[in-house]
């Protein structure tokens, strides 16, 4: 009865009006804050400047970063996809290198890298060259092109790997030359294919940005940062950063939208409202896209012309030459950077690095004080810790932001969705904050340890990602079991935990573990609240030595990608193993 | 469903108990015994990890001093020039004292505490020796600072004194990372309270020196929580008897003597009441 009751749309947006309205309630009449709100600090002239232009110079540096960062991410991304598709081996391992390294290293010490240690590795007179240059500016768009392109490479791989053999097989059997079968079949296919987790890239790029405050770039983080330490207004620079970042994910989520609703099959007579929007918007495109067919229509070649005259053969031979040259131009090129990258790690300090490894693995495990987590638990080996217990809470949460993600019934659907939007469009660094500074001692008031409020941090976080996880596990069992479930009289707990969840799970296991490295990878920002994890412990012995920043970085660098690297073969063999049917294309 | 109301019912639980711990803070340094003091841990001398990653420094020393005096366990936390302020104005208090070489500032003392003075430092340039033959040539040079420090502010202000309309100055995060940018050729000139340019300076020793005379005034004092004079009364107190007995220039010694990496005579004297 009551059940009934409460599937009916106007019950179910009143329970929601309801909610909203008790949390209003509450924290506007109930909670008290104890902290007395001052939202004027952004809009007048304080002692030390004024806030609001300090706040809106940042988000206008992290717009020109996202926007230069994306450009090069897709540039990095096209090309390696493409290399990693390559039959010539060298130029296939140096992509894979690429992707490998850069997915399984954290951005942040690709930063402090780029920024600390790559100077060093120039002579004098360049390094000067570039400092002259706005140097941290660079440092930081180049660096998160590079660490985002080298997802997009995998995105574009994938894409391109997607379509069918049997089409390729069809179209070049039906008389199609190889670049017709390129731009006809494979490049349309694969770009509907690549668009989605293309966004989302995008979308972290944008997010990303934000580490670039860690080496002096004046965005909007570091705005943030510097109205709360000016201004001592915790609340408010916290409140009005995460809104600006939320707007920004939203644009962005919004021409996503339009792009996919533009590249959606839809039949001419059900165009819906917003395609015609679509449609007008990319009217431009489709012009140009028009006048080339138009334009290679009349380019394109005759039958009586494909036969091979000696020019044509000539210049064929010297088309192979020239790549031949290439290969071989390649080839020294990758060998001379190997020679430069082994003496240079050749001439590396091993005794300050051997030194310092037990540091590294475990900062100060058993000699800790008492005060400190866990007799001065740290390094690598508290990171690890971290990664772990984060992503065994985030499973449980997920689980259920992700089953009530994919409920019917909206007061469970709206809330899960708005969670789940919520963190993931804004940045980890942020959500930390949040935690560290604003929701655990203003909110609850409850003051843990820098360790706890950041695993919580990354507890909560994370389980917005794995809720997404989830709901797509769900969405992939096909209905007619839930029907046969719901058929032979089980309720929804049951059929969930009875026949949806194992399948899900198991579909999901490859993603989870690729969720446990990013989570891995992640706790490095914690060194933002004071975690003795691998990146803090690296930067006191950096603080302590000061002149071996590239041998700390370099074996940072080197733990954090053999760990992450181990798991993500891993994850790769899951995958293999539970899904045999793939099969390799090749163009 | 249980399982979830248990924890609903304990996570309920535990934020009451800490509800329940909040109170002046002095009341609470007695009853509890834990005396929490955020210090920095990146800047040499004043907090920094050692060679044996032990937690060092002058606010570690001090700051343990104070918790021996009063009786209690002291419980580092570690703070940053973004978060020192924060800490102590949460409701309760997160930490019960900051020592994070902080200028009192008035501006603070809006929404903190500060205990007397207890120790007097003063704004400098650190350049490359020989770089800076007069003051003037810092004007065209570019700066680097710390973010969220006083510190930008007032190089900013000083260096459009000398003449430069549209000074450049950056904000690295962290002591660090602002030596580095020296280090490495990428800003000519430093600028922050004069024993943190001075602790770093004497990591390359002979490289780095001092420039021009003093730009400010910092005198450092304890960041307290707001509007609780018994807690402020109890250190002022602890600090004057650390003076009267000689602990404090032990301290002071140890860290700043003619003998310490980092040589900084003293200069003043805190303020005594009778």
């Amino acid at each position: 009865m009551i059940k009934t009751y409460f599937e009916k749309p106007p019950v179910q947006n009143t329970i929601l009006v309801g909610m909203v309205g008790l949390v209003i309630y509450y924290f506007a009449f109930v909670f008290e804050f104890k902290y007395d709100f001052d939202w004027a600090v952004f809009v007048t002239e304080g002692q030390y400047g004024h806030m609001g232009h300090l706040m809106l110079n940042g988000l206008n540096t992290t717009l020109t970063v996202t926007f230069y960062s994306t450009l090069i991410a897709l540039a990095c991304g096209t090309i390696f996809g493409l290399a990693r598709l390559s039959k010539f081996k060298p130029v296939y391992w140096f992509a894979t290198c690429y992707v490998e390294f850069f997915r399984n290293t954290p951005l942040m010490i690709q930063l402090f890298f780029w920024n600390f240690a790559l100077p060093n590795a120039f002579p004098e007179e360049i390094r000067f060259k570039l400092f002259e240059m706005d140097f941290e500016f660079w440092c930081a768009t180049i660096g998160c092109g590079i660490f985002t392109g080298a997802f997009m490479a995998e995105i574009i791989r994938a894409g391109i790997q997607s379509i069918p053999k049997g089409l390729l097989e069809a179209s070049y059997s039906s008389g199609l030359t190889f670049t017709q079968t390129l731009r006809k079949i494979i490049l349309p296919l694969a770009f509907r294919e690549i668009i989605p987790p293309l966004g989302s890239e995008f979308l972290n790029n944008m997010k990303n940005t934000s580490l670039a405050m860690t080496i002096g770039v004046t965005e909007l983080f570091w705005s943030m940062q510097e109205v709360l330490s000016l201004t001592y207004r915790t609340f408010e620079a916290i409140v009005v950063a995460t809104l600006i970042y939320l707007i920004l994910s939203l644009i962005i989520a919004g021409i996503m939208y339009v792009v996919n609703e533009k590249l959606k099959i839809m039949p001419r007579d059900k165009v819906t409202p917003l395609r015609k929007i679509a449609d007008i918007i990319f009217w431009p495109f489709d012009l140009i896209g028009q006048v080339l067919e138009y334009v290679l229509w009349y380019f394109r070649k005759s039958p009586d012309k494909r036969t091979v005259s000696p020019i044509t053969r000539l210049t064929k031979t010297s088309v192979k030459q020239l790549i031949l040259f290439a290969k071989i131009l390649f080839i020294s090129g990758l060998a001379y950077s190997l020679y430069a990258i082994g003496m240079a790690i050749a001439h590396f300090n091993f005794t300050v690095i051997w030194a310092n490894l037990p540091t590294l693995l475990f900062w100060r495990f058993p000699n800790g004080d008492e005060t400190e987590f866990f007799m001065g638990f740290g390094g690598l080996a508290g990171s690890i810790l971290i990664a772990i217990i984060a992503i065994t809470g985030s499973f449980f949460i997920g689980l259920i932001i992700g089953m009530g993600r994919s409920a019917k019934n909206r007061v469970l659907r709206i809330p899960c969705t708005l969670y789940i939007e919520l963190f993931r469009g804004v940045p980890l660094i942020l959500v930390i904050f949040w935690f560290y500074m604003v929701v655990l001692p203003f909110v609850f008031k409850v003051y843990i340890q820098a360790f706890w409020a950041g695993t919580i941090a990354l507890t909560f976080f994370f389980s917005a990602y794995i809720a997404e996880t989830v709901r797509g596990g769900i969405e992939n069992i096909p209905p007619g079991q839930v029907e046969a479930a719901k058929a032979s009289g089980l309720t929804y707990f049951q059929t969930m935990r009875k026949i949806i969840l194992p399948q899900a799970l198991k579909q999901m296991l490859p993603a989870l573990v690729g969720m446990f490295i990013a989570a891995f990878k992640d706790t490095s920002l914690l060194y933002i609240i004071g975690v003795m994890e691998l990146l803090r412990a690296g930067y006191a012995v950096n603080n302590r030595l000061m002149v071996y920043p590239f041998e700390i970085y370099t074996t940072i660098l080197v733990l954090y990608f053999i760990f992450s690297y181990i798991m993500s073969l891993y994850a790769k063999r899951l995958e293999r193993r539970l899904s045999p049917e793939r099969v390799r294309i090749d163009m | 469903m249980r399982v979830l109301k248990i924890a609903a019912m304990a996570a309920l639980l535990v934020m009451a108990a800490s509800v329940a711990f909040a109170g002046p803070t002095y009341d609470r340094v007695m009853s509890t015994k834990v005396l929490k003091a955020g210090i920095s841990n990146q800047g040499i001398p004043f907090g920094f990890i050692d060679e044996k990653n032990d937690w060092v420094g002058f606010d570690v020393d001090m700051a343990t001093e104070i918790a021996k005096r009063l009786g209690a366990k002291l419980e580092k936390v570690v703070v940053n020039n973004n978060t020192r302020i924060s800490f102590v104005q949460t409701n309760p208090p997160k930490v019960d004292m900051v020592l994070s070489n902080m200028t009192h500032k008035r501006v603070r003392d809006e929404k903190i505490d500060f205990s007397i003075t207890y120790f007097f430092d003063g704004q400098k340039f650190l350049a490359k020796k020989g770089a800076v033959k007069d003051v003037k040539d810092l004007a065209n040079m570019k700066i680097g600072s710390m973010q969220g420090t006083t510190s930008i502010v007032n190089a900013t202000a000083y260096l459009k004194s000398l003449g430069n309309a549209n000074p450049k100055v950056t904000g690295y995060d962290g002591e660090v990372a602002m030596f580095e940018a020296l280090n490495s050729g990428r800003v000519q000139a430093i600028s922050t309270d004069s024993t943190i340019l001075l602790g770093y300076a004497a990591k390359v020793p002979g490289k780095y020196e001092l420039v021009g005379e003093f730009i400010s005034d910092e005198p450092y004092g304890i960041g307290l929580p707001q509007d609780d004079s018994a807690w402020r009364d109890a250190i002022n107190f602890t600090l004057q008897d650390m003076w009267k007995d000689g602990t404090y220039m032990t301290i002071y010694n140890k860290w700043f003597g003619p003998k310490s990496a980092y040589p900084f005579p003293m200069t003043s004297k805190i303020e005594l009441w009778p």
